[in-house]
Formats: C-alpha cells, structure tokens, sequence
C-alpha cells in the first residue's frame, strides 16, 4: 500500500508514525465507481469519508423544483463526505455521484474516531481537517453572497485549476450559483480583457 | 547499413469516443511500451480505424477546448472534418487532406464532421497526431499549414505498383510541403498487392508503422494485418514493406527531442510549473474564446 494518493496524503500531512497510517489504510476499503454512480442518496446514511484517489465526485441536493446544486466537487486528494450524515446520525439530505470513473478510499468515520482517541497526531490531523472543512465553507458563503460572478469564476479556478476542462458548463455554474449564460458572458469577457493577439 | 528490425506490433485497443464525434483506438501514449518518450516527437496517437456513421443534421464532434506545447496532425482517410479556432481560422479537411495546426502557445478549438457530409453519414477514417515542440518554440505564434491531397509530392513505385505520399520530411530526393520544427518524416505508402518499398532512416529516429487498410509485410517476415501498430527498434536504418494485398500505410519516423515531458489533458509542456501556468492562463481567458 505505498504508491497511493492517499499515502502520500497522510504521510505529507500527519506526523504520526508510520504505524498508525498503516493501521487506518489497512481499515479502509477501496472502490471503484463507474461515471454516474452515486457513492450517497438523499434520506440514506452517510457512513464514510470519501478520499479520491483518482477520478472525481461531486455533491449535491436537489431543491423541491427538481433544480440540482452543487455544494463541492472533490478531485483527486480531496475528502468528501456529509458531516451532518456522518456525525451527527441523520440521512442525508445530499446525493455523492461519481462525474468520471473514480476509485475512493472509504474511511469510516468509526475509525477515524478510535484512532484519534488514542494517537495525539491523528487527533491534530482529524482537526486540521475538520477546520480546513470549515474554511472552505466559509469563504465559500462569502463567495455566494458578495462576489461577482466574474470574482466567483476566478476563484474556483484557483481551488480546482483543472475542472474547467473536466466538467460541463453547466455543473460549474450550478457550483457558482450563476446560470451557465452568465458563466459564458465571464468567460467571453475574461478572454476579451487578457487574451493577446 | 543494417536493418532496422520490428520490435513491437501492436493491435488496437478498444475503441473509446473523443466527443461523439470520433470513434477512436488510442496507440500513443496507452499501449504498451508506447508512452510518450517512446516515440517522441510523436507524443499521441488517436486512431478512428473505419466506422459508419448514420447520417445527423446535428454534425458530431468535439467541442471547444484547448492546446499548448505541441502541433496537431489530423490525416483524413474517410470523411471530412471541420474545424474552428479562437484566432478566427477555420476550413474543412476533406478526403485525403492533412491540417497541420501548431497549437504552440495556445489555441481553443472545435472539430466537428463537416455538415453536408454529416447530413449523408458515410465511413469516417482518421489519424491523429500529436508532435512534440521543442522547448524553445513551445510557446511561438499557432500557426495552420493546410496540406491538400492534390498538392502532396508523390513518389511513384516501379512497375505502376503504387506510390509514397509525402506528407513531411523526404522520400527518395522528394520532399513534403508541411515545415516541422524538428526533423520528422510522415508518409502515406499506397501498395498495390504484391508491391515493396523500401524505407531508410536514422536509426536513432524513433519510427512506426500504421496499417490504414490492407496487410502488409516488414522485412519480409513480421506480419502487420489492418488497423495494427508496428514499432520499429532503434537497432538499424532500412526496412522495406511489402503489400499481401492493396494497402494504404502511414510511416512515422521523427529525430526525438529528448526533452522532459509534463503533460496534463490537453497542454503538454516540459515542467509541472508550466503545466499549472498553462491551465491557469487557460481559466484566465489568455487562449481567447471560442463559442461552443
């Protein structure tokens, strides 16, 4: 087990030793899921944290018009997962779909919380991660609420440099909160201002 | 001079769609032992074998999307394919044409089949290739060379036994129009039953064989049917094919560049560093824009 992301991951990120990061990966399962799977429903259990170790997930609700949004899209080395679901025991009011065959590791949160009991370093990583969660969230709400659509494009270009080419329009603009129109008028408008002939 | 020997013949792998618009067998770089170092300069090779398409009004295709780092080389066999570009270029490559389109610093572009020929459907066969760019034209002007079918330099075969299309580089003092920035040499050999032509290049030169229809022979011994891959060793210079039956081959041979190779999607720079910078100017609207 040394030649995943998620190894790498842990490694780069914890300073625990060794062993414990075999422990948990030896707990975690692995599995691939074709484009168009979904990994969560609406009204089920969230049992896991999904770490993407290759392809590409997204989440998302669907409101009573029938209107999906997208709350997170999850490349590889991201963690996703409903903390609602999966904390505190409630289904889950969000769908987790695969957008490209994707293979995650499956890490139960009932793991995750006997580790951190009992490794100092796991309980600082668990945090760090908890509060870089929240972060994200954060500064997503300001987003929504105060930034321009142009403001918005830009800067989920700089959290997922790549999705511009792995995802329709269309999901991007649900992510931003903007119809894909306006996402097309930002882009023509970005091109008008910096593309040099 | 010695041979140069078949190391490697390939079969297609299963097919896959670019867009819904190109039914293809991908060579370079998935097959095995066929990454991008192996046959650098040519870095990619996307192979539409022959495949009916039903007729649609709506022209099937590939949407807007970009590249840097490295040309284009679409070789249409069957069918016709047309193309648009953020710079304001567009045309049609019919039957037999070759467009050349050096992406070098960054185009968007769109490849559709060409609508009147979409509206009757018919057989669509195609390569596509990808040639590297040395680092220090990686980032020049794009630039379009059209290479039309009638206009290629021919090399006729003794006995009326068929003909070498030059397409770039040289065939027996003849040379083909398209310019490449670092020496490569692309053919098209059309063999009637029986025929033999005899090839030479450095052994150095990195050089491969695609059978575009019909079955041929190399070196009077290796077996290559229809729609398969030969890899040629590094080990000598000559090679001759010969036709079992009426066949069409493309022949690859390029001087490698030997330089790093960071690729992602549709950039293919020499750093990582470049790579991010390539997407970030991308995102940032700096490869122009293209309407869908």
């Amino acid at each position: 087990m040394n030649n995943f992301r998620l190894t790498t991951y842990l490694t780069s990120n914890i300073g625990a030793d060794k062993s414990i990061i075999d422990q948990l990966l030896s707990h975690c399962a692995i599995r691939q899921y074709k484009k168009g799977d979904f990994l969560l429903r609406q009204g089920e259990k969230c049992e896991y944290s999904f770490f993407v170790e290759n392809g590409l997930l997204r989440q998302f609700s669907i409101d009573d018009k029938g209107k999906e949004h997208i709350i997170q899209f999850a490349p590889e080395n991201w963690f996703m997962s409903d903390r609602e679901s999966v904390y505190f025991n409630q289904p889950s009011t969000y769908f987790i779909q695969a957008l490209e065959y994707t293979t995650v590791f499956l890490v139960a949160e009932t793991l995750l919380l006997e580790l951190a009991k009992t490794d100092a370093a796991f309980l600082a990583f668990n945090n760090k991660l908890l509060h870089n969660h929240i972060r994200h969230l954060q500064r997503r709400i300001t987003q929504l609420q105060s930034a321009t659509a142009e403001e918005r494009y830009l800067y989920f270009t700089k959290i997922y440099p790549d999705l511009t080419l792995r995802v329709p329009q269309i999901l991007i603009a649900s992510y931003l909160g903007i119809t894909p129109e306006s996402l097309s008028r930002v882009r023509k408008e970005l091109a008008g201002k910096n593309h040099k002939k | 001079m010695a041979t140069k020997t078949v190391e490697l013949v390939v079969s297609p792998r299963e097919p896959h769609f670019v867009g819904d618009g190109f039914r293809v067998h991908n060579f370079i770089p998935s097959a095995y032992r066929l990454d991008m170092q192996r046959m650098d300069p040519v870095i990619m090779m996307d192979y539409n074998s022959r495949y009916y398409f039903e007729p649609s009004e709506i022209p099937k295709g590939v949407g807007v999307h970009p590249h840097r780092g490295f040309e284009t080389v679409t070789i249409a066999y069957k069918g016709k394919v047309e193309h648009h570009d953020s710079g304001g270029g567009g045309g049609i490559i019919g039957e037999g044409d070759v467009q050349w389109m050096t992406a070098a610093s960054g185009v968007l572009h769109k490849e559709f089949h060409e609508k009147e020929w979409s509206k009757k459907g018919g057989d669509f066969q195609m390569v596509q290739l990808w040639i590297n760019l040395p680092a220090k034209d990686k980032m020049s002007t794009p630039k379009y060379q059209s290479i039309e079918n009638a206009a290629m330099s021919r090399y006729k075969l003794e006995n009326n036994s068929g003909e070498i299309e030059i397409i770039a580089g040289e065939y027996e003092g003849l040379k083909g129009s398209a310019s490449t920035f670092t020496p490569l040499h692309l053919f098209n050999a059309k063999l009637k039953k029986g025929a033999t032509a005899n090839f030479s290049f450095p052994n150095n030169y990195n050089t491969a064989l695609l059978v575009i229809e019909g079955d041929i022979k190399v070196n009077s011994t290796e077996e290559a049917p229809t729609d398969h891959f030969v890899l040629m060793a590094n080990d000598g210079e000559v090679f001759t094919i010969e036709a079992t039956n009426d066949a069409i081959v493309l022949i690859l041979s390029g001087e490698p560049i030997n330089e790093p190779i960071a690729a992602h999607g549709p950039f293919v720079m020499n750093s990582k560093q470049e790579l991010m910078q390539a997407f970030d100017d991308f995102n940032k609207g700096k490869f122009g824009y293209l309407e869908d």
